[in-house]
C-alpha cells in the first residue's frame, strides 16, 4: 500500500511539475520579448517593465525557471499586472463556484447514470436498454457547448423559465441555486450518457464472468448478484472513468460559464485571455491542472481501496 | 490434453465454418444495423456537403444582403441570414470544410504519431516505455480546451493554432492504444514464434504488430472525429479560432449567440450539422466496434 | 430407490449468429442416489452443457426446446424462478473448472460464505462461520480461521479449488456437479482433489456429476458414465462395463486413443479421422457415421436406437442390433496403426560419445528481475532477481528425442526458450554443435535459426493472426533464403508433408482448428529441415483424438528427416510414448534425468514417483488408493533451503532441510538430484 502511494503521489507531483515546466516554456519557446507576449500589444511600457522585473527576465533561462517554479511551490504565482493583486488569490477566489458546478453537475449525472447503465445491463436488448442506448449516445455526441446555448435559448429567452446569467445573489442560497440548474444541466447532460454507457459495458462484461454464474448457482437472490457482486465489481472502473473524465468536465464548465457569464475560472481564463493578461492565465491553468490531477489520484486511491487484488499487490 | 474450451458449443462448430464471406457479412451487418446505417448516412452527407460546398451553395458565404438582414427562413435564404445579411446556410456548408479539414489533417497526423509512439513505449525498453508513458499522462493532465486557452493567449487566434492543439492532445489516445496493445502482443506465442524464426525486428513491427493494432485505430479515430470537430467549433466559438470572415459552425455559433435576443435562426442553423455529423461519426463508429472489435472501448 | 436425477431426451439449442446450434440432442441418462456419475467427451461434445442445462442457468443465448430433468420427481424444467434458486442453493451445487475465474475477486471468503448461506435464518452469524471453518477444515485448508478473512487472489489454485468445494458443499446439497474440477490444476494437484472428492462422497453420501474429457480420471473416481459425442449419448454404463467392453465405435476409440493406456513406446496412437458434425445442420443418420470406420449404409440414413447390453449398459449403434449381426462380423478395428511404417528410432541405448551432442546445456542459470527496484528494498519484499533456472545441465544428442517434464512454473518453457536465444541466459553455458550460443548477437544467432526450431504451445496463438497459412507456411524460407523459390510450390509441398488439406492455404489462423493449426505450426518448424526441434506442449488443448495424430506426424517426420527433440510437456502419458530419454524439472532444476522406461518403471526421485503415481489410469480396475505427494509447488520466488523438494517430500530427513544436493550419477547411468535415491 504504502509503494502504491507513494509511486501514485510522485507521478501527480511529476505532472504537476512537467504542466508548470510546459506553461513557462510557452511563454519562452516563442521568439520575441516575453513581457511583450505575455501582456500583449496594448500593454503600457509601465506594465512591460513590471512584468519583466517579477518574473526576473534579466537572468539566464534557468534562473527565471527556478525562481517561478520555487514561487509557485510556495504559492505564489505572480500578481495581475494591471491590478497588481496576487493570481492565487484571484484564481482562488473563482475556484469553488467553478467546483461547485462541477460537482453538482457530475451528481445529477451520477444519480441518473449509474442505475439507467445497470437497468440495461440487466435486461440486455429490451426496449429500455435500446432507448437508454440511443439517448446515451445522443448525450455523448452532442457538444455540451451547444447544449449550453441551446437550453439557453429554450429555457432563458423563449420560456424564461430560468435566468439567463449570472450566478445569483452571494449569500442568497435559493437565489444561486436557481441560476445553477442550467449551467448544472448543460455540462452534465454528456455525463448521464457516460455513465450510463460505462456502466452498462462494464456491468455486462461482468455479468458474464464465471464468478457470476458461481453466484447463481449458489442459488442467491437476484438481487444480492446484480447489485452486491456485479456492481462492486462493475462500479471500479467507472470510478476511475470519472477520474479521466473530470478534464472534458472543467472544459465543459468552461463553456458554460461564459455562455452563461457565471464567474468562475473558466471564465477568468476567457476574459484574461481576452485582455492578454498572461499570467493569471498562467496561474489559472495551473490550478486546474492541479486539481484535476488530484482528482484523478483521488479517484485511483479510491479505487485501490475497494479492490482487494490491488490492495494487497501494492 | 484435451480442453474444454468453451461450454458452447456454437463456437467449435463455427470454426469450421467457412469465412470467405467474412467481409462482406460483416459490411452487410454495419449496414443493417439502424445505428451503422443512420452513421454512414449523416457521415456521407457531412463529407459531401463539405466537398462540393462551392457546388451546393446558393450564395457566396461572404457576400451582404443588408436589406435581408437578420432574416428568418426564407425562400431566398432557407436558413435566414445574419447581422450582415450573408447567407446562413451557405456558411455552414463552408463551415463543414473547416470541420472537415481540422478532422482530416488532426486525425491523421496524430494516428500516425500515435502509432509510432505508441509501438515505441510498446516495444522498446522499459525506461523509454516510462518517459512516454509519463509524456501522455502530462498531455492528457491538461484539460483540451485550456491548454488551447493559453495556447490562444500567447499565440493569437488561428486555424492551425486549433489544428496543433487538436494533434497534440489527440496523440497520446492513440499512442496509448497501439502500447497497450503492442505490449500483449510482445509475449504472445505467435510473436515469439516469429522471433524464433529469425525475423528482424523491423519485420515484426511492420508484418505481425501493425496489422493488430491498425485496425482499432481506426474505429478509435471514427470516435475521435466528434471530439475533433466540437474542439474546432468550441474554439471559434470562443472567438479563438478560425478568423472572420470565414465561416466556421463555431463562428456562426458565436455570432448567433451575440444576437441570442434578436432571433433564434442562426444558433439553431449552426447548430444542427455539428449535432449530425458529431451523431454520424458517433454511431459510426460505435457500430463499427461493436461488430470488429466488441472488446475495443473500455477505460477510454 | 428412483435415480436422484433422470434426464429424458434433452434438447437444447444455442442460437448464434449464423444460425441456431442444436447443442444436445435426445440426450436420456439417470444418475442414481449416492454414485458418482461421469460424462465423457471431447470438445464440442456437449458434456458441460449438461450440467448447464440440469442448473438451469443455460448462457442467454441457449435454451431447452424439448425433454425433461426430474430431479426427487420434480421437473426442472417446469420449476419457476424463485423455486429453481431454491433447487440451486440447497440441492444442487456446482465446482467450476478454473477457480481463478469462478470465485468473485472482490470479497473475501468470509462475506462469500455469509452470501451463500443466508438462507438459513436459523444460524447466527457466528454458527455459520463455525460451520464453514469446520467445512474449510474438511477440505484440507490450514488455518481457516485466519484464512477466511483473505480473499481468493491470496490462494494459490489448488487451494482456491478446495476452496470452490467447500462452498459447494456448505448447505450440504444432495446433488454435486463438477465441471472438469481438476482441468486447471496440476498433476500432483490434481491427485489430491481427486482423492477428496472420493472421500467426501463416501462421507456425506452425495450424488456426484463430474464432467470431464479426462478418461483416467472418470475411471479413477466414477461408479457408471455417460460418453457422449457432438451433443448425443452413445453409450452409458458401469464404469467397469464400458472400459472392459466398449460397444460404441466412438468409446471404442476415444478409448484406445488415450496415451496413459499404452505403456510400450514406439507405437503408432490410434485415431479418429475427420472432424465434428456442423450442429446447426439436421442429421439424418448416426451422428458418428462421418468418421467412424465401420459405418454402413443404414448408419448413414438412420438413427440407431439404444440397445442395451448388459445391466444399465447401453449403446447406440446399429452394430448393436441383433438384425445386423452380420456386420458384427466385420474386421473390428478402429484405424488400425499402420504397421507399414516402421518402428521409433532408438537410440537412447547406444552410448553417444560427449563431443557430439548436439546441444550441451552447463551450468545454466536464468534470472527475471524481481518486482522492481524499491519493492526489494522494503522488509518483507521480494528478492531483486528471480532464479527461473538453476544449475540446468542437459545434453540433447543428434536423432534422440528427450522429453523435458514439469508442472506449471518449473521452468521448463523457459529452458526451451532459453536454448532458442530468446530468453537470455544469466550464467552458464549452451553449446549448439559445440558452438557456444548464450553469448551471441540476434544478429550473430540468426544464421543459426536455420537449424533450431520451435514448436509453440498454442497451436492458434502462435501463429500471426493476420497472415494466410500460405504466408505462415514460406516465412521461414522468406526469412532465411529470400531468393530463388518458388512459393507456391514450396507451401503445397510442405502441406501435403504434414497432411494439411491444399484448400485451407488460403485461410487464417482463426479459421483453422486446433488440429490442423498444429500441423501449420509443424510444417513451419520444418520448412528449413532443421535439426533440432523444441516442442513446447505439443499436444496441449487438442482432444484425444487429434492428440495421435499429432504425435504420430511427428515420429514420422523424425524417421523422415532424422530429427532431434526437445519434448517439453506436463502431460507425462504423452511423453512416455514419444521420448528416449527424460528430465524431470522442478522449481526451475533437474532433478532427475535418464533412460525414460527406466525412470517410468523405477522412478529414483521422490517427486518423478510422486508424478508417476499422480497418472490416473484410464482402467478402473486398477485404482490408486494412497496420494504420495501433497502440498502445491512453491513459488519460485522463495525458494526452499536445502534440497527445494523436502517441504513434500514424503521420505525427506534432517539432512535435507539443510543441504541441497549434489547431482550425482547412479549405477544406471541416471543423474539425480537427491540424498536419498529411491533405487540403487
Amino acid at each position: 500500500m504504502f509503494l502504491y502511494l507513494f509511486k501514485r503521489i510522485g507521478l501527480s507531483i511529476v505532472i504537476v511539475l512537467c504542466a508548470l515546466l510546459a506553461l513557462f516554456l510557452l511563454l519562452h519557446l516563442i521568439p520575441g520579448n516575453p513581457a511583450t507576449i505575455a501582456l500583449g500589444p496594448r500593454a503600457t511600457p509601465e506594465a512591460i517593465a513590471r512584468y519583466a522585473e517579477k518574473m526576473h527576465l534579466d537572468e539566464p533561462v534557468l534562473v527565471q525557471f527556478w525562481i517561478y517554479l520555487f514561487n509557485a511551490v510556495s504559492g505564489d504565482l505572480g500578481v495581475d499586472v494591471f491590478s497588481e493583486r496576487s493570481v492565487t488569490r484571484i484564481v482562488l477566489e473563482a475556484l469553488p463556484s467553478t467546483l461547485i458546478l462541477a460537482a453538482v453537475a457530475l451528481f445529477w449525472a451520477a444519480l441518473l447514470g449509474i442505475p439507467l447503465g445497470c437497468i440495461s445491463a440487466v435486461r440486455p436488448n429490451s426496449w429500455f436498454d435500446r432507448v437508454t442506448g440511443v439517448l446515451s449516445v445522443a448525450t455523448i455526441a452532442i457538444p455540451s457547448f451547444l447544449v449550453s446555448i441551446w437550453s439557453l435559448l429554450v429555457f432563458a429567452v423563449i420560456l424564461r423559465w430560468l435566468p439567463v446569467i449570472g450566478a445569483g445573489e452571494p449569500g442568497d442560497l435559493a437565489d444561486q441555486a436557481y441560476h445553477l440548474i442550467l449551467p448544472a444541466f448543460a455540462v452534465g447532460l454528456s455525463w448521464v450518457g457516460y455513465l450510463a454507457r460505462m456502466v452498462r459495458a462494464s456491468m455486462l462484461e461482468v455479468m458474464n464472468e464465471t464468478y457470476i454464474r458461481a453466484a447463481h448457482a449458489f442459488g442467491l437472490e437476484p438481487r444480492t448478484v446484480v447489485f452486491r457482486y456485479a456492481l462492486k465489481v462493475a462500479i471500479l472502473p467507472t470510478i476511475t472513468l470519472i477520474g479521466i473524465g473530470f478534464g472534458g468536465l472543467l472544459s465543459s464548465a468552461l463553456f458554460a460559464e461564459i455562455i452563461f457569464t457565471r464567474p468562475g475560472v473558466g471564465k477568468l481564463i476567457y476574459d484574461m485571455v481576452m485582455s492578454r493578461n498572461f499570467p493569471v492565465v498562467q496561474g489559472a491553468v495551473l490550478i486546474i491542472t492541479g486539481v484535476y490531477v488530484l482528482i484523478n489520484l483521488g479517484a485511483d486511491l479510491v479505487v485501490a481501496w475497494l479492490d482487494p487484488r490491488v490492495r494487497s499487490s501494492l | 490434453m484435451s480442453a474444454a474450451r468453451s461450454e458452447n458449443p456454437a463456437g467449435a462448430a463455427l470454426a469450421a465454418d467457412t469465412f470467405r464471406a467474412e467481409g462482406w457479412y460483416k459490411l452487410r451487418r454495419l449496414l443493417g444495423s439502424w445505428q451503422g446505417l443512420t452513421g454512414m448516412v449523416l457521415v456521407t452527407l457531412f463529407l459531401v456537403s463539405a466537398i462540393f460546398a462551392p457546388l451546393l451553395a446558393p450564395y457566396d458565404p461572404n457576400t451582404l444582403d443588408i436589406p435581408a438582414r437578420l432574416s428568418g427562413p426564407t425562400w431566398q435564404h432557407i436558413a435566414g441570414t445574419d447581422q450582415l445579411g450573408r447567407d446562413t446556410f451557405s456558411r455552414v456548408l463552408y463551415g463543414g470544410r473547416v470541420a472537415l479539414y481540422v478532422a482530416t489533417i488532426g486525425i491523421t497526423v496524430s494516428m500516425i504519431f500515435g502509432l509510432l509512439f505508441g509501438m515505441l513505449a510498446g516495444y522498446g525498453p522499459p525506461w523509454l516505455d516510462n518517459i512516454l508513458l509519463l509524456l501522455f499522462d502530462v498531455i492528457r493532465s491538461f484539460p483540451t480546451i485550456i491548454i488551447g486557452l493559453a495556447a490562444v493567449a500567447l499565440l493569437g487566434p488561428s486555424l492551425n493554432l486549433i489544428l496543433a492543439i487538436v494533434i497534440v492532445t489527440t496523440i497520446p489516445a492513440y499512442a496509448r492504444l497501439v502500447r497497450t496493445s503492442t505490449m500483449a502482443l510482445r509475449n504472445t506465442e505467435f510473436v515469439i514464434a516469429e522471433r524464433s524464426l529469425g525475423v528482424t525486428l523491423g519485420g515484426i513491427l511492420w508484418r505481425h504488430i501493425l496489422p493488430n493494432v491498425i485496425g482499432p485505430m481506426f474505429i478509435l479515430a471514427a470516435m475521435d472525429v466528434p471530439v475533433v470537430v466540437t474542439v474546432e467549433a468550441g474554439l471559434s466559438f470562443l472567438g479563438l479560432g478560425v478568423l472572420p470572415p470565414t465561416a466556421s459552425w463555431g463562428s456562426i455559433l458565436n455570432e448567433g449567440y451575440l444576437l441570442i435576443r434578436q432571433t433564434p435562426w442562426p444558433i439553431v442553423a449552426g447548430g444542427i450539422p455539428l449535432v449530425l455529423t458529431t451523431l454520424g461519426f458517433t454511431f459510426l463508429g460505435e457500430a463499427l466496434r461493436d461488430i470488429f472489435d466488441p472488446r475495443l472501448g473500455k477505460g477510454r | 430407490m428412483a435415480p436422484l436425477l433422470q434426464i429424458r431426451n434433452l434438447d437444447v439449442v444455442f442460437d448464434t449468429d449464423r444460425g441456431p446450434v442444436r447443442a444436445l440432442r435426445d440426450v436420456s441418462f439417470d444418475v442414481p442416489r449416492g454414485k458418482i456419475v461421469g460424462v465423457v467427451g471431447e470438445s464440442g461434445s456437449g458434456k458441460s452443457t449438461v450440467i448447464w442445462s440440469v442448473a438451469r442457468l443455460l448462457s442467454g443465448n441457449g435454451r431447452i426446446v424439448d425433454g425433461t430433468i426430474l430431479f426427487d420427481g420434480r421437473d426442472l424444467c417446469d420449476l419457476a424462478e424463485p423455486a429453481l434458486r431454491d433447487f440451486r442453493g440447497r440441492q444442487a451445487s456446482i465446482v467450476f473448472q478454473d477457480p481463478m475465474t469462478s470465485q468473485i475477486p472482490v470479497k473475501s471468503y468470509r462475506q462469500q460464505i455469509l452470501d451463500i448461506l443466508y438462507r438459513n435464518r436459523e444460524q447466527s452469524r457466528s454458527q455459520k462461520i463455525g460451520h464453514a471453518l469446520a467445512m474449510m477444515r474438511r477440505v484440507g485448508i490450514p488455518d481457516p480461521e485466519q484464512r477466511i478473512d483473505q480473499f481468493p487472489h491470496q490462494f494459490s489454485g489448488g487451494m482456491r479449488q478446495r476452496m470452490g468445494i467447500a462452498m459447494a458443499l456448505l448447505m450440504k446439497p444432495q446433488l454435486l456437479m463438477a465441471d472438469e474440477p481438476t482441468t486447471a490444476l496440476d498433476v500432483t494437484m490434481e491427485a489430491q482433489i481427486i482423492h477428496l472428492l472420493r472421500s467426501l462422497q463416501a462421507e456425506m453420501r452425495i450424488t456426484i456429476i463430474l464432467v470431464s474429457h479426462n478418461l483416467g480420471l472418470v475411471a479413477e473416481l466414477c461408479d457408471e458414465v455417460v460418453v457422449m459425442y457432438a451433443g448425443e449419448v452413445v453409450e452409458r454404463g458401469p464404469i467397469g462395463a464400458v472400459y472392459a467392453r466398449p460397444a460404441h465405435p466412438y468409446t471404442q476409440a476415444l478409448i484406445k486413443s488415450d496415451p496413459a493406456r499404452l505403456t510400450e513406446r514406439g507405437r503408432y496412437l490410434p485415431t479418429i479421422p475427420g472432424d465434428l458434425p456442423d450442429l446447426r445442420l439436421t442429421h439424418a443418420g448416426c451422428i458418428f457415421a462421418g468418421r467412424c470406420p465401420k459405418a454402413f449404409d443404414r448408419c448413414h440414413h438412420e438413427k440407431p436406437a439404444a440397445h442395451a447390453l448388459a445391466d444399465g449398459h447401453d449403446a447406440r449403434c446399429h452394430l448393436l442390433d441383433p438384425e445386423q449381426a452380420a456386420a458384427r462380423a466385420l474386421p473390428a478395428s478402429v484405424t488400425a496403426p499402420s504397421p507399414q511404417h516402421g518402428a521409433m528410432p532408438d537410440n537412447s541405448g547406444t552410448q553417444v560419445s560427449e563431443p557430439d551432442a548436439l546441444i550441451r546445456v552447463r551450468d545454466l542459470r536464468v534470472s527475471f528481475p524481481g518486482r522492481g527496484g524499491l519493492a526489494s528494498l522494503l522488509p518483507g519484499g521480494q528478492p531483486a532477481t528471480i532464479d527461473v533456472l538453476v544449475d540446468v545441465n542437459l545434453d540433447l544428442r543428434p536423432g534422440e528425442t528427450l522429453g523435458l517434464v514439469g508442472e506449471s512454473g518449473s521452468g521448463k518453457t523457459t529452458l526451451g526458450r532459453c536454448i532458442l536465444g530468446l530468453v537470455p541466459a544469466s550464467s552458464g553455458s549452451i553449446t549448439f554443435r559445440g558452438r557456444e550460443l548464450t553469448r551471441l548477437s540476434e544478429r550473430e544467432f540468426r544464421p543459426l535459426r536455420e537449424n533450431m526450431a520451435m514448436m509453440f504451445q498454442d497451436p492458434v496463438g502462435s501463429l500471426s493472426p493476420r497472415q494466410s497459412v500460405r504466408a505462415l507456411m514460406v516465412e521461414p524460407l522468406d526469412v532465411h533464403r529470400p531468393k530463388g523459390f518458388d512459393r507456391d510450390a514450396a507451401a503445397l509441398k510442405l502441406a501435403d508433408m504434414v497432411n494439411l488439406p491444399r484448400e485451407l492455404l488460403s485461410r487464417y489462423p482463426h479459421q483453422l482448428s486446433g488440429g490442423q493449426a498444429r500441423r501449420v505450426g509443424v510444417a513451419r518448424a520444418l520448412a528449413l529441415e532443421p535439426d533440432l526441434i523444441i516442442a513446447d506442449e505439443p499436444t496441449a488443448g487438442l482432444d484425444v483424438s487429434i492428440q495421435g495424430e499429432v504425435l504420430n506426424l511427428m515420429r514420422d517426420l523424425q524417421i523422415a528427416h532424422n530429427l532431434t527433440y526437445l519434448i517439453i510437456s506436463h502431460n507425462l502419458p504423452v511423453v512416455r510414448h514419444i521420448s528416449g530419454r527424460l528430465a524431470i524439472i522442478y522449481l526451475g532444476r533437474i532433478v532427475e534425468q535418464g533412460d525414460c522406461e527406466t525412470i517410468f518403471r523405477r522412478p529414483a526421485h521422490p517427486y518423478t514417483e510422486a508424478l508417476v503415481n499422480g497418472i490416473p489410469q484410464p482402467d478402473p480396475e486398477h485404482r490408486r488408493t494412497l496420494i504420495s505427494i501433497e502440498g502445491e509447488v512453491p513459488s519460485v520466488a522463495v525458494r526452499p533451503r536445502g534440497c527445494e523438494f523436502h517441504a513434500r517430500c514424503r521420505y525427506a530427513q534432517p539432512r535435507c532441510r539443510e543441504e541441497p544436493p549434489a547431482e550425482t550419477i547412479l549405477s544406471d547411468g541416471r543423474t539425480i538430484c537427491c540424498h536419498f535415491p529411491l533405487t540403487d
